[in-house]
């Protein structure tokens, strides 16, 4: 029973996962080594991966910066709205992104509700590079929040208290008791909002306007080599993303594996001291 | 440093915390607030810490007012239950806390944080400790880096919430005893938040019973007991017999103190309530004319250590009473379960027309 079940889950597992990934290396590498590399000397190609990188950069920060804040002052304090404002953070999970993308449309699009005063004041958002950032920011700001919340919840407040009662200024009691207490958990809500930013085709797709070499993002890229019948070209830049894919699971485990260790170190500690 | 609390009044929502409560404590006592849960001590000492905030009334230390001032301007050392110790950082690290997150004009040298430190780690007893971290920590010895975490910044007053809370009976003991010897030499103006009457009456200069919001008795231990100065405090500091109904006088001294059934043809004294602790109860065999002991029958007799706890019926009134007596004149009655004795408390106190609480 057992071996059927993992046979399984193994089953499942390859078929839908690494066979997939397989196809995607094996297409990218089925004119050669040479072709594949060339793939990634296309301009367009280029300033798509530019495009992702420099979307991902603002999008990370500013989620990282939102998220610590956010879940910090869920966590410690009590007020009036958290329901509201915990409920606000997961509205990009809950929300289609292709949703999330037309509401930027239809906020700064020509036809929107601020779009006549954007003209006029010659800022162009929708279809264009802001708006992509715009879109990428909001798909992936629930990532570390989310991560930290828990956390932060979980530990309470005393160790913030006492850190006040010894002199410690706000800013200090963040930076040297909060925030370490945190980092792993911070760490893993930064990779998966950065895998998720790269890789985020919904929202982005509605608001770019698919301007090759301009507003084009790596998936939005992808999408449009394959359209173009250029098979290994695209599979070529969609194995970059596969391997961040791989990547992310890499850091992943390797901070997983870390917290688990300090964990399980700490606790035979206190095991030895007890008996 | 003295501490002066004046008329706090403390609301949680629609719970009333602390009522209008005044407490003066002297420069360098060691002070216990000792009361139930949810009696409002944490409350107490949070807001004497500045890490909770009195609707109304004022705060003052050495007569200064520091009602607005918040925890970190207030230089007090607060000592939390679950210590609160930071759990990334060593032992040296945590005691070097406070030292380090001084502006640099009055931060203290490396070499002198590190003389602070040792010399605090000595204090403690755990110098060979220093490179761990809390979680390699006993509890006891988890709680005594927290003090020394505390101390390391020479606050104005010490302050402890249930100390000795999350400790098994042993270390609690000894740590208390300990804590005691500390303030003998270090004289720093302490409070501590108890609900273990033991413990506040052993360590304590003064204890101060509180109840709902309110401070019932600020006194020496002994005053506390010998003297309490409510029901409830007579209550709370340990079992203790209830007699209600007619007593005929308190005065247990001259041999007049009479006790009779609620209801009984008595006059004024009917309302009365009369506490008497279970060691303050004698035994006999016969009346011998005595008015004031009441007859009882053996339900139970409990032997642990040297004092033997015999669990007692009045016959008049069906309400159980205890006795607490020693081994030896438990053997010289030769008491069995069923038999009829005399109980005759030997002091008494009466709170007129009041019921416990």
């Amino acid at each position: 029973m057992r071996w059927l079940l993992t046979a399984a889950a193994l089953l499942f597992l390859g078929l839908f996962l690494f066979v997939p990934l397989g196809v995607v290396f094996f297409t990218a590498l089925q004119k050669g080594v040479v072709f594949y590399l060339q793939t990634f000397r296309d301009p367009d190609t280029i300033a798509a991966i530019r495009l992702t990188l420099l979307a991902a950069g603002i999008a990370v920060p500013l989620n990282m910066v939102f998220g610590v804040a956010a879940a910090w002052v869920i966590g410690k304090f009590e007020f009036w709205g958290k329901g509201i404002l915990i409920t606000l953070i997961d509205l990009p999970f809950s929300v289609s992104p292709v949703v999330s993308g037309l509401i930027y449309v239809l906020l700064f699009g020509l036809q929107g509700l601020l779009g006549p005063w954007l003209i006029a004041h010659g800022i162009r958002i929708i279809f264009a590079v802001p708006g992509i950032v715009l879109a990428t920011i909001f798909v992936t700001f629930p990532f570390v929040a989310r991560e930290l919340l828990p956390m932060i919840q979980a530990q309470g407040n005393d160790e913030e208290e006492a850190a006040l009662t010894l002199g410690a200024s706000g800013w200090q009691t963040f930076c040297k008791v909060t925030l370490p207490n945190v980092k792993w958990a911070l760490l893993y809500g930064v990779i998966l909002c950065n895998a998720r930013a790269m890789g985020e085709f919904g929202a982005v797709s509605v608001v770019s306007g698919h301007i090759r070499g301009l507003t084009d993002t790596v998936p939005l890229h992808i999408e449009i080599l394959y359209n173009d019948y250029q098979f290994v070209a695209a599979f070529a830049v969609a194995s970059l993303l596969a391997l961040l894919a791989l990547m992310t699971l890499v850091v992943k485990s390797i901070v997983e594996w870390k917290s688990g260790q300090q964990l399980k170190q700490q606790a035979l500690g206190g095991e030895e001291e007890n008996s | 440093m003295s501490i002066s609390v004046r008329n706090i009044t403390k609301k949680f929502g629609r719970f009333t915390a602390l009522k209008n409560v005044d407490l003066e404590i002297p420069d360098g006592q060691l002070v216990a607030l000792l009361g139930p849960s949810g009696c409002g001590k944490t409350t107490l000492l949070r807001i004497i810490a500045g890490l909770e905030f009195a609707d109304s009334g004022t705060i003052e230390f050495d007569g200064q007012d520091i009602t607005d001032q918040v925890a970190r301007e207030r230089r007090v050392g607060f000592v939390f239950q679950h210590y609160a110790l930071f759990r990334h950082l060593t032992v040296f690290e945590n005691i070097a806390f406070g030292l380090r997150v001084r502006p640099r004009s009055a931060r203290p040298s490396k070499d002198e944080i590190r003389a602070k430190v040792h010399e605090l780690l000595r204090l403690i007893q755990l110098e060979n400790q220093s490179g761990r971290y809390p979680s390699q920590l006993s509890g006891g010895q988890r709680q005594r880096v927290a003090l020394a975490r505390a101390l390391a910044v020479q606050p104005k007053v010490l302050l402890l919430d249930e100390p000795f809370g999350a400790l098994d009976a042993k270390v609690r003991m000894e740590l208390r005893r300990w804590l005691r010897k500390l303030h003998d030499e270090v004289h720093i103006t302490s409070v501590f938040v108890t609900h273990d009457q033991e413990e506040a009456l052993e360590v304590s200069d003064r204890v101060a019973v509180m109840n709902q919001g309110r401070i019932e008795q600020f006194d020496s231990p002994d005053e506390v007991y010998d003297h309490p100065a409510s029901p409830f405090v007579v209550d709370f500091l340990g079992s203790v017999n209830i007699f209600h109904g007619r007593i005929e006088s308190a005065d247990a001294d001259s041999g007049t103190l009479e006790i009779g059934a609620p209801g009984h043809a008595g006059g004024a004294a009917d309302s009365s309530v009369g506490y008497v602790r279970p060691h303050e109860m004698q035994l006999k065999r016969e009346r011998n004319g005595d008015k004031s002991a009441v007859e009882a029958t053996v339900t139970g007799i409990y032997k642990a250590g040297p004092v033997a706890r015999v669990e007692l019926r009045r016959q008049d009134t069906g309400e159980s009473i205890f006795a607490e007596i020693p081994r030896a004149v438990l053997q010289e009655l030769a008491l069995k379960p069923g038999e009829t004795v005399f109980a005759k408390p030997l002091a008494i106190r009466r709170f007129e027309g009041s019921q416990p609480s």
